[in-house]
């Protein structure tokens, strides 16, 4: 008679909590939207930002899905309808979307092309950067740079043929702005080329398995393993800004929403996303903690 | 149409990268199952040997966990020791595909029945005989099965291999996640499954042959 019971009881509390999920109101009466963040941390921490916004001036709800694995899955969860927001970089326009735009590397001009090309095709609203620029970058260990004076990407030539590279998978596939654009444009190659994870890549040239690095401009790792970036001289990498995008029904139907997206253009630099990447990353502290203390130093929550 | 033509299009363009991909995965994933089976199978024979259970029940435990910690941080801990690329994306592939083996191959083993056994001795067999001649050929099916599935198993763990610097086919799967080119993750799968199911085919085959000797 108790099994029966428990059994019944268990069957009704698995109803409520699947009739729950498909609940989109939330609990003050506003709706639930959702917003779209990629593996990187940098994502995850501008959509937390938009989210403490929303939820403390609105009614509104917003629920962050994060980890996604790269632009292309957060595009379509955008064209189902499943994600209302997103932090995406100006540079993906280039990322094998559009056979008729445009490469370049003026920053301008790559967000003009995404805001454009993008906003067509999804029917959303691709903001003004918030900021932060995470483009792909060479970097070398600092010991390295300093002892033999390498500044830039040029006179990184002399050394390469020795040198090892680690990337992520991606990079040496890419045509415009990966390694076969790289060689085109600086002329020369590493003695070896290997993608891999990007986390166990910082592992990789701390333990001195690498020696050239392919960094994301934003990532702690290069403070905490002491690396140096090197300059960019012929302008090669493609800008990558981070602007927060929005499906355009919802923020025509919520202008609220709207002016509070607008509020968070040109809020964070490079170096204050390095900042926090680095209170997430290596001090291992919670991004919703992180993202809110930021908000309150910029006196935009109370 | 358009579209078929599109990807041989890739093909033409790409095939000696995605045949450098491939190369690399079968080089990995067919050390790692040699390798495998060098070390499982004796092991596991062995075992069927042993009077004590306490160090049997040790040997299955450290081959469990193993297999319970997850990739990436087994990957993780493997550069600190042995650094990038091909070693320690086999060492670490091995030591996931020993449990299933040794599992396999103890469970084939013990299903010889004891009366069997029992008349082997009887009729006067050593006990190396009576392994070559009685045990191992009534286990060899269950074996080799445990083999089959192992291999097919670590030819599709092997992709992880690209985390790692160590390429194979999981780097055309991971680029072309990164760089938004449905054809290169399924090119990367689709030769996955063919080296799988070759294989499989192959073992299949030596099955058969070894069965009629």
């Amino acid at each position: 008679m108790k099994i029966k019971s428990f059994l019944v009881a268990s069957l009704v509390a698995l109803m409520f909590l699947i009739t729950g999920c498909g609940d989109d109101s939330s609990a003050d009466g506003g709706e639930v939207f959702t917003a779209a963040a990629a593996k990187n941390t940098d994502s995850k921490i501008n959509v937390q930002i938009l989210k403490s916004l929303v939820e403390d001036q609105t009614s509104h709800e917003v629920e962050i899905v994060e980890d996604l694995p790269a632009s292309a899955q957060i595009f379509a969860g955008i064209d189902r309808g499943e994600f209302d927001f997103a932090n995406l970089f100006s540079g993906e326009v280039y990322n094998n979307y559009f056979d008729d735009v445009e490469y370049s590397t003026n920053p301008d001009k790559t967000l003009k092309q995404a805001q454009k090309f993008f906003g067509e095709k999804y029917d959303i609203k691709w903001y003004d950067p918030v900021g932060f620029i995470n483009n792909y970058s060479i970097a070398v260990n600092r010991d390295f740079a300093e002892k033999n004076n390498v500044e830039n990407l040029t006179q990184l030539e002399e050394f390469a043929d020795e040198m090892v590279l680690g990337t992520d998978n991606a990079w040496i596939e890419r045509d415009n702005d990966g390694y076969k654009g790289f060689q085109e444009t600086y002329g020369y190659k590493f003695a070896e080329a290997r993608g891999m994870d990007v986390a166990l890549m910082y592992e990789g040239i701390a333990n001195g398995d690498l020696d050239v690095v392919t960094a994301y401009t934003v990532d702690p790792q290069l403070k905490e393993y002491d690396l140096k970036v090197l300059k960019d001289d012929k302008h090669f990498f493609p800008p990558y800004e981070a602007s927060l995008v929005a499906r355009n029904s919802v923020i025509d139907e919520n202008s609220e929403i709207d002016k509070i997206v607008e509020s968070t253009v040109g809020l964070i630099s490079t170096e204050e996303m390095t900042d926090l990447i680095y209170e997430v990353d290596i001090e291992k502290r919670s991004i919703k903690e992180v993202s809110e203390e930021f908000l309150k130093e910029k006196g935009m929550l109370d | 149409m358009e579209l078929l033509s599109e990807y041989l299009t890739y093909w033409s363009e790409d095939y000696s990268s995605i045949l450098e991909y491939m190369y690399e995965h079968i080089l990995i994933s067919f050390t790692v199952i040699i390798l495998a089976v060098a070390i499982s199978v004796p092991l596991a024979i062995y075992m069927t040997k042993m009077k004590s259970n306490k160090i049997k029940s040790l040997i299955f435990n450290i081959a469990n966990v193993f297999q319970t910690i997850p990739t990436i941080a087994m990957l993780a801990i493997m550069i600190p020791i042995m650094g990038i690329g091909f070693t320690p994306a086999v060492v670490a592939l091995l030591l996931y595909s020993l449990l299933p083996l040794l599992r396999n191959t103890y469970s084939g083993m013990e299903s010889v029945s004891s009366e069997i056994i029992e008349a082997a001795k009887g009729m006067g067999f050593s006990t190396f005989q009576r392994l070559f001649k009685v045990e191992l050929p009534v286990a060899f099916p269950y074996v080799m099965s445990g083999i089959r599935v192992t291999a097919v198993y670590i030819i599709s763990w092997t992709t992880l291999a690209a985390l790692i610097g160590a390429g194979g086919l999981g780097d055309l799967v991971l680029a072309g996640i990164g760089y938004n080119d449905q054809y290169m993750i399924f090119t990367g799968t689709i030769l996955a499954i063919v080296i799988a199911v070759s294989l499989d085919l192959v073992l299949g085959r030596i099955e058969n042959i070894v069965k009629r000797a």
